[in-house]
């Protein structure tokens, strides 16, 4: 922070910025009509090799042995894909099943029933788990892990333990004490939808870029180095983009919402750098990893070199310290299919079971890769942020090679005026919230 | 800031709000009269403090919340709830004046509208200009490293201005408009590339752009209809994008780089007739752009006025077309004369005015067509006054028709690109074939009349169509299919079927 000579001026802080998004970017993939067993397969090598590693320190004396090669009543480890059967996930088979049995009510937004059973697949074959350590409220399709126990009389593989992956290594923090520098956290903006509030988003803006707010407040701002937004930028009307055509009205109807978001953007690019990633709402492709939002949408913002368009997921790194997040669909889903206590545990289980979305492609929406998998967590991040959720929320959780996340669920701007305010030097989080109540 | 300077602007804020029931917020205001927001605070709060009663007061409380986890909190509130809100508050808590006006809305977003039509305001000015909104300088942060690409080139935002620099009746921004405008009537002479780069103007209006045509790109078509008039000499030499090196090889190459933009979306026809006639004329004469005349303001509406005019024009002759496909083989003539007088590309545009259907690589006529259909109208007169003005070139003359000498002027001094682009036409007939049938077809329109045009031209025109006589017929001899098209008779045979009703020949000629 900087008091200049001149009067009242204060300099914004800055901070040194590398993006990892190669990873997620669909430059050099090509589709030749692949299904998804590639990278189920990439998936499977990709962490079978970590998890023999760390099986032979988990259970040294225990065969590992593949699922064919069960024997009964030997203990033995086996690794593999998880798949749970679920009764309730809607299936287009049912539609052309002749009988039409009655099928117990669906709560659309989640799908588990007590009869859930879980499977572990490799590439010899399958066997259905039994045992009560092992819950299938707790897993979903699309996770490798490794299993100790043995085979029953039934055919069941019985478990006795569970590995996971565990958190992947992390690089270290850097621990000099420097200045408080800040990174902002916002999304669900849902600019030009009917229940977003202007004012506290322009709100949002003033403050941030230091407009708003006496000589305290503005050097608060000031520090403010970097801002994310974690999609559901902009909110068309869903009833528009029904795949008919418009007529000129609702072009306009569509095409406001993005030129309303590129001022304001425009606003925030011209005073600190700023990354917008693309959210489910977002005119974007629909399949993760979202490319970045086309620079022709922001042909005001796009012009500074403050504004960068990002992929989802999104990782970067901040003065050596990196940053993952995503625009919320993979914890969204995982909230469809299993069971936590909030959303920072489903964060939680994705860093240790060390994939970002386990159940893509399987009920996530996924690009056909056929070499690699580029969801899985390669490298710990030290701050793991989730877009779109319904309230602000954050842990810290710790791994066991010393590892230090702080997880961190960023609720909708639109409906909570909620922003979430990271501090660089100690990773400590606090709310930025923003109100215009003016009603008695 | 001076004294009166500020009792003069307290005044204002106050007949602003009283009389106009606008909402004067502390960023409205230090837009609107280029102050700092800080400034503009202040002296929102003088104006509180001075004149009491009859107005509402929006604050804006600012500080951490009471509670477990810490969460700093900004919030609007009206004036009676101040103190109330203020107990939220944990410790000490900034109050500033947010906004004044009349009366507090029950829709909180209204209080932002004002603010932010004058953002929008600000947003759709030119790219070039760098005003208080794309700079950021009324903030009280300076960030030095924000760059913004304009052209390519990065202008460094300005620090915030502290003091007011500029006086107060200044209202919209921009001091530096003028001086910037200026400043880019030379710049972009170079500018003035082919239509497919006004086009991008407009259907993209990209910021950034890395090649020399988009460069360009960036400003909006009013810049360029400004700047059209006055570097149109320099733009003919400086083409480069699209078109090829030289002037009149870039001519010829702006008349192949013309179907270019057939990705581009359809536009506002307006535009781009603007646009083909603006760089049309640009090229004719050096009459054209010193009639003009050096008023930028002026440019634009005699531009306006002369495209639109010269729309009507085509719309003449697009009914032309019609009629000359049905009826009589005078028309072709009249139409000739305007082809002649007109590009290639302008001809075989007004052909596909009447193709509705394909979009062939002349998508600019297409849009000319959608917009520009009108009723029939008796245009022979009006053909013949186009016929008759020769040189004059200037499009001063009220009546629409006067465009046309324009073009003829054009097409004369820039020799035709005839030989190089296709001279046939497509054009929708109706007849009843030999089987008693009423047949739509489209045709292929071409060579048969301009040969015939070329005749008739010769006999009415003198200069004009001298040169483009020899062009006309040269194309015209080689494609004789098409002449028997055009005559209107009974049997013909079209080139171009209708693509629904297949040619028996071609199932023995397929064999």
């Amino acid at each position: 922070m900087g008091m200049d000579s001149e009067k009242n001026s204060l300099c914004r802080l800055q901070c040194s910025y590398a993006s990892l998004d190669e990873a997620f970017e669909i430059g050099k993939e090509t589709y030749r009509g692949q299904q998804y067993s590639q990278i189920y397969f990439a998936r499977l090598h990709l962490m079978r090799t970590l998890l023999y590693s760390l099986v032979s320190q988990w259970k040294p004396q225990t065969p590992v042995c593949t699922v064919l090669g069960l024997e009964q009543g030997k203990e033995c480890v086996i690794v593999g894909t998880l798949y749970k059967h679920m009764k309730l996930k809607p299936c287009i088979l049912d539609e052309y099943s002749k009988e039409r049995s009655a099928v117990p009510l669906v709560r659309p937004h989640n799908f588990m029933h007590d009869d859930d059973y879980l499977v572990l697949e490799d590439e010899s074959g399958r066997v259905k788990l039994g045992g009560d350590l092992i819950s299938p409220s707790v897993f979903v399709t699309g996770i490798v892990v490794a299993l100790h126990g043995k085979e029953t009389g039934a055919g069941d593989f019985s478990v006795l333990e569970v590995l996971e992956a565990g958190l992947p290594p992390q690089i270290e923090f850097p621990l000099k004490s420097r200045e408080d520098k800040y990174i902002v956290l916002v999304s669900g903006l849902n600019v030009g939808s009917s229940d977003s509030n202007p004012l506290q988003l322009q709100l949002f803006i003033d403050h941030i870029t230091g407009h708003l707010g006496d000589e305290k407040e503005q050097s608060i701002a000031s520090q403010i180095v970097h801002v994310v937004i974690a999609g559901n930028s902009i909110g068309i009307p869903r009833g528009l983009v029904n795949g008919q055509n418009l007529a000129s009205k609702d072009l306009s109807r569509i095409a406001e919402p993005i030129k309303e978001l590129d001022i304001l953007l425009n606003q925030i690019a011209a005073g600190l750098p700023l990354d917008i990633m693309p959210g489910p709402n977002d005119p974007a492709n629909f399949s993760l990893p979202q490319q970045p939002l086309h620079r022709c949408l922001f042909p005001g913002s796009a012009a500074y070199n403050t504004f960068r368009s990002c992929t989802n997921p999104h990782s970067f790194e901040i003065d050596n310290i990196r940053f993952l997040g995503t625009s919320g669909q993979n914890v969204d889903d995982l909230e469809k299919y299993s069971d936590a206590k909030d959303k920072l545990e489903f964060m939680e289980r994705t860093l240790r079971w060390r994939h970002l979305a386990p159940t893509a492609p399987n009920t996530l929406g996924c690009y056909p890769y056929t070499d690699s998998d580029p969801f899985f967590i390669e490298s710990c991040p030290h701050v793991y942020f989730v877009g779109n959720q319904d309230k602000y929320e954050s842990r810290v959780i710790k791994g066991s090679e010393g590892q230090f996340v702080r997880l961190i669920s960023v609720p909708k701007f639109s409906e909570s005026g909620v922003a979430v305010v990271v501090n660089l030097r100690d990773l400590e989080c606090h709310a930025l919230s923003f109100g215009t109540q003016f009603s008695s | 800031m001076a004294q009166t300077q500020t009792l003069a602007l307290v005044e204002e804020i106050e007949s602003l709000v009283s009389d106009k029931l606008q909402v004067v917020s502390y960023k409205w205001l230090s837009r609107n009269y280029m102050i700092s927001s800080n400034e503009a605070k202040r002296l929102l709060q003088e104006f509180v403090e001075k004149h009491d009663g009859g107005l509402e007061v929006v604050y804006a409380l600012s500080g951490w919340l009471k509670g477990s986890h810490p969460s700093y909190h900004i919030r609007l509130v009206t004036g009676p709830k101040l103190a109330e809100a203020q107990q939220e508050f944990d410790g000490n808590c900034s109050i500033q004046v947010y906004s004044v006006q009349a009366s507090i809305p029950k829709d909180p977003a209204v209080l932002w509208n004002a603010e932010f039509i004058q953002a929008e305001e600000l947003f759709k000015q030119p790219w070039s200009v760098d005003n208080c909104l794309r700079d950021n300088r009324f903030c009280g942060i300076s960030s030095s490293f924000v760059q913004r690409n304009v052209d390519g080139m990065p202008v460094v935002a300005a620090t915030p201005l502290t003091k007011a620099s500029v006086g107060i009746g200044q209202t919209k921004m921009n001091v530096l408009q003028p001086q910037k405008n200026i400043a880019h009537d030379t710049i972009p002479r170079a500018d003035l590339k082919s239509e497919d780069v006004v086009k991008d103007v407009k259907s993209e209006s990209n910021g950034t752009g890395s090649t020399g045509v988009h460069d360009q790109v960036n400003k909006p078509s009013e810049d360029k209809e400004k700047v059209v008039p006055a570097g149109k000499k320099k733009a003919q030499s400086d083409k480069s994008g699209s078109s090829t090196g030289g002037s009149l090889a870039s001519f010829w190459g702006r008349a192949s780089a013309k179907p270019k933009p057939s990705s581009v979306p359809v536009e506002s026809s307006n535009t781009v007739s603007n646009h083909n006639v603006a760089t049309e004329d640009a090229q004719a004469s050096a009459r054209e752009a010193d009639g003009s005349g050096d008023d930028d303001n002026q440019d634009v509406t005699v531009r306006r006025s002369s495209n639109r005019k010269r729309r009507v024009v085509f719309d003449l002759s697009d009914e032309d077309e019609d009629v000359v496909s049905l009826s009589s083989p005078e028309l072709p003539k009249k139409q000739s004369s305007q082809d002649s007088k007109q590009k290639d590309n302008k001809s075989s545009e007004k052909a596909t005015l009447n193709s509705d259907t394909k979009r062939e690589n002349k998508p600019m006529a297409k849009e000319e067509k959608s917009s520009d259909k009108k009723a029939n109208q008796p245009f022979q007169e009006e053909l013949s006054v186009i016929n008759k003005c020769t040189n004059n070139g200037k499009s001063s003359s009220e009546k629409p028709q006067s465009c046309a000498p324009d073009i003829s002027v054009n097409k004369d001094s820039t020799k035709n690109a005839a030989p190089g682009s296709p001279k046939r036409r497509k054009v929708m007939k109706t007849r009843i074939d030999e089987r008693g049938r009423e047949v739509t077809e489209v045709v292929w329109e071409g060579e048969e009349t301009e040969a015939k045009k070329a005749d008739k031209v010769a006999t009415k025109k003198s200069e004009n169509n001298v040169s483009t006589n020899s062009v006309n017929s040269g194309p015209a001899t080689k494609k004789t299919p098409a002449v028997a098209n055009t005559t209107g008779k009974g049997s013909k045979k079209t080139v171009n079927k209708d693509p629904k009703q297949g040619n028996i020949l071609s199932f023995f000629k397929r064999v």
